[in-house]
């Protein structure tokens, strides 16, 4: 009886979490203009429109440069929160840990409203240099907390070893513990990337016409008419997807292969 | 001692940016709208003579004060104070703007103004102008939980004024309802993730990590395509012959609820799965030898342990689920929009940041309470297993 539960919840599981994607994506080769089984027919049509007409192209390239803007500021900020944090007491640990770490827990319309009117009386005005800004804060606390997770699986003896050798501190942390961590930096860049590429809310509150980004030109596409179109740009955003898990997976890999040694 | 040293400066060169970033670029903008919530600075500037005769001036003073500030007033800032002020009393916006046009010709005298408009002579508007030239207001706090001071210090609730209220209520019940589906739905999967034979458990994991992936937009838009009048489903269902006309399956609380489940389904399953990942595979058996069904070794034994998990999952969840806005704004309909809907709103439609801001407060302390709830039952359960 009990296997009989376990399996029955598990394939209704599973098709309520897969199903849908595998359903829907394919009509992205469908010749038909309706979004429905059975297909018409294959054809490649609605990739070439996503590729030359607007509004797909342009938003694609700017959220490229805003997702990299973002992640280079976050690991910056994140990094060097994450080894600062390491290096205080276990008081300070807390509190900073807890700062760092808060803008994930606070919803992102507040934060939308947050950044629209800072931004907005500071004068930086819908653009790039605010959405890279928001986007750089959102990202933060994952490049914070990956490079903790990195630095705290150091193994201690290795810092010794190098100290026991006679070098300095500054010496040590440039040749020992920076290239140990890295695949802390890696990932939390990657993540950081990954969420200003996929932000819809934030961004929806500060692009400027001319620095929309292709989550909100999805976001007002879905809005407006649902086309074909939309499904190739999100098959493509899916695959997208794929290689940024295959990336981490590999990052993840090569961080235990280090940590371990050997 | 002159580790110590070192240690602390390199602490703190370490951490001087990114305070900095933090402190401008993101405290300093949550401070706004906290502040922004019972801001006043445009009524207050506006009328600052009268404020501070309003009181206990004589009518004279208090009608030569405002006239005085009518007289100094910005058009622009006159008509905004004006539409603040309409909200208390229809009928104030035209009062304050005429006299405001003609400011100059009016004797600054009580008599003067009540000659102008006769209006001026009653109480009522000079009590609105009292309550509302302060520095600090709590008009949006008051507009948005629907209860105004009744004048004796208690408050009443007019008819069909609790609007907020009630999105506040639909707010925390949508994301009741998610939360609960999730992990009924992400239960299972965790379990088979965790405990599954390994192809099966590597291919579970995988597809739980790639939606976790995948962009919120793209999933919704399949759930949009799935549910739509002529979508998949329907399609399907009729062609089965199981319905003969479409059924409304989005634009709807069931279309919201089913796409933000399936949204947020990866945040709950993934701690689960880690609390279950820690279980040994022995306690079930030995349950199982001494004789427990499968049934009662899972309720009793293999249950209770993953609970720490399914609350993290669930928490998760819930919070994330307060302030959703783009799956509810594509798959749901009017009466299906959560606060974040309404946020946005004041902001691109009408720039009222005064509203916008109260209710961001009343959002960001819904998710602190939770996390507060959270923290304690936390440390609670830590202090009790402690004391074993």
């Amino acid at each position: 009886m009990s296997r009989a539960i376990y399996w029955i919840s598990l394939v209704l599981s599973m098709l309520f979490l897969a199903l849908p994607l595998l359903l829907v994506l394919p009509l992205a080769f469908n010749e038909s203009s309706f979004l429905t089984y059975p297909m018409e027919g294959f054809t490649l049509d609605w990739f070439k429109i996503a590729f030359t007409q607007p509004p797909w192209m342009p938003a694609f390239l700017n959220s490229l440069k805003v997702a990299f803007g973002a992640a280079v500021v976050a690991v910056v900020i994140g990094g060097l929160a994450a080894m600062g944090t390491m290096l205080s007491g276990r008081f300070g640990q807390i509190i900073l840990s807890g700062l760092f770490i808060s803008p994930i827990v606070i919803p992102s319309v507040v934060l939308g409203v947050a950044f629209t009117y800072a931004f907005g009386r500071a004068g930086f005005g819908g653009g790039y240099i605010s959405l890279v800004l928001a986007h750089a804060i959102l990202g933060a606390p994952l490049v914070f907390l990956s490079v903790m997770t990195s630095l705290k699986g150091l193994d201690p003896e290795l810092e010794r070893a190098a100290a026991s050798m006679g070098a300095s501190r500054a010496y040590r942390f440039r040749t020992v513990t920076l290239p140990l961590a890295a695949p802390g930096f890696m990932t939390g860049a990657l993540f950081a990337f990954v969420t200003s590429f996929d932000e819809v809310v934030v961004a929806l509150f500060l692009a400027a016409p001319q620095s929309t980004t292709l989550p909100i030109a999805l976001f007002s596409g879905l809005r407006d008419r649902l086309e074909p179109t939309i499904i190739a740009v999100a098959l493509m955003l899916s695959l997208l997807s794929l290689m940024f898990l295959l990336v981490l997976n590999w990052l993840q890999q090569r961080s235990r292969y280090k940590t371990r040694g050997k | 001692m002159r580790n110590a040293n070192g240690n602390r400066l390199a602490t703190v060169m370490l951490l001087v940016m990114p305070l900095m970033i933090y402190l401008l670029f993101y405290l300093y903008p949550l401070l706004t709208v906290a502040s922004q919530s019972v801001d006043n600075s445009t009524l207050y500037e506006q009328f600052q003579t009268l404020s501070e005769v309003v009181e206990e001036g004589s009518p004279d003073e208090r009608a030569a004060a405002l006239v005085a500030d009518l007289v100094a007033a910005d058009r622009r800032d006159l008509a905004e104070a004006a539409r603040n002020l309409n909200q208390e009393r229809s009928g104030f916006r035209s009062l304050l703007i005429n006299s405001g046009k003609k400011a100059e010709e009016i004797p600054p005298t009580m008599e003067g103004l009540i000659a102008f408009d006769k209006r001026w002579g009653q109480q009522v508007y000079w009590d609105i102008l009292a309550r509302n030239i302060a520095p600090i207001t709590w008009r949006h706090f008051q507009k948005a939980s629907g209860f105004k001071p009744d004048g004796d210090g208690g408050f009443v609730q007019a008819e069909g004024d609790d609007i907020y209220l009630r999105i506040m209520v639909r707010t925390i019940v949508i994301a009741t309802q998610v939360t609960l589906l999730t992990l009924l739905v992400g239960y299972p999967l965790a379990y088979a993730a965790a405990n599954g034979k390994p192809r099966l458990a590597t291919i579970v994991f995988m597809v739980v990590l790639l939606s976790f992936w995948t962009s919120i937009l793209v999933r919704t838009s399949a759930w949009v395509v799935l549910l739509q009048t002529h979508g998949l489903l329907n399609n399907l269902l009729i062609s089965l012959r199981i319905i003969s006309e479409p059924l409304q399956l989005i634009f709807n609380r069931f279309g919201t609820v089913v796409a933000m489940t399936h949204v947020l389904l990866p945040f709950a399953i993934l701690p689960i799965f880690n609390v279950m990942r820690t279980i040994p595979v022995s306690q079930s058996d030995a349950s199982r030898s001494l004789g427990a069904g499968g049934v009662e070794t899972f309720l009793r034994v293999y249950f209770p342990q993953t609970l720490r998990g399914v609350a993290v999952g669930g928490g998760t969840v819930f919070i994330l689920a307060l302030g959703f806005y783009i799956t509810p704004a594509l798959t749901g309909g009017p009466s299906d929009q959560m606060l974040s809907y309404y946020i946005a709103d004041f902001v691109k439609k009408s720039l009222n940041w005064g509203m916008a801001s109260v209710l961001s407060v009343m959002l960001f302390g819904c998710v602190v309470l939770i996390l507060g709830l959270g923290s304690g039952a936390w440390l609670l359960f830590k202090s009790r297993k402690g004391g074993h």
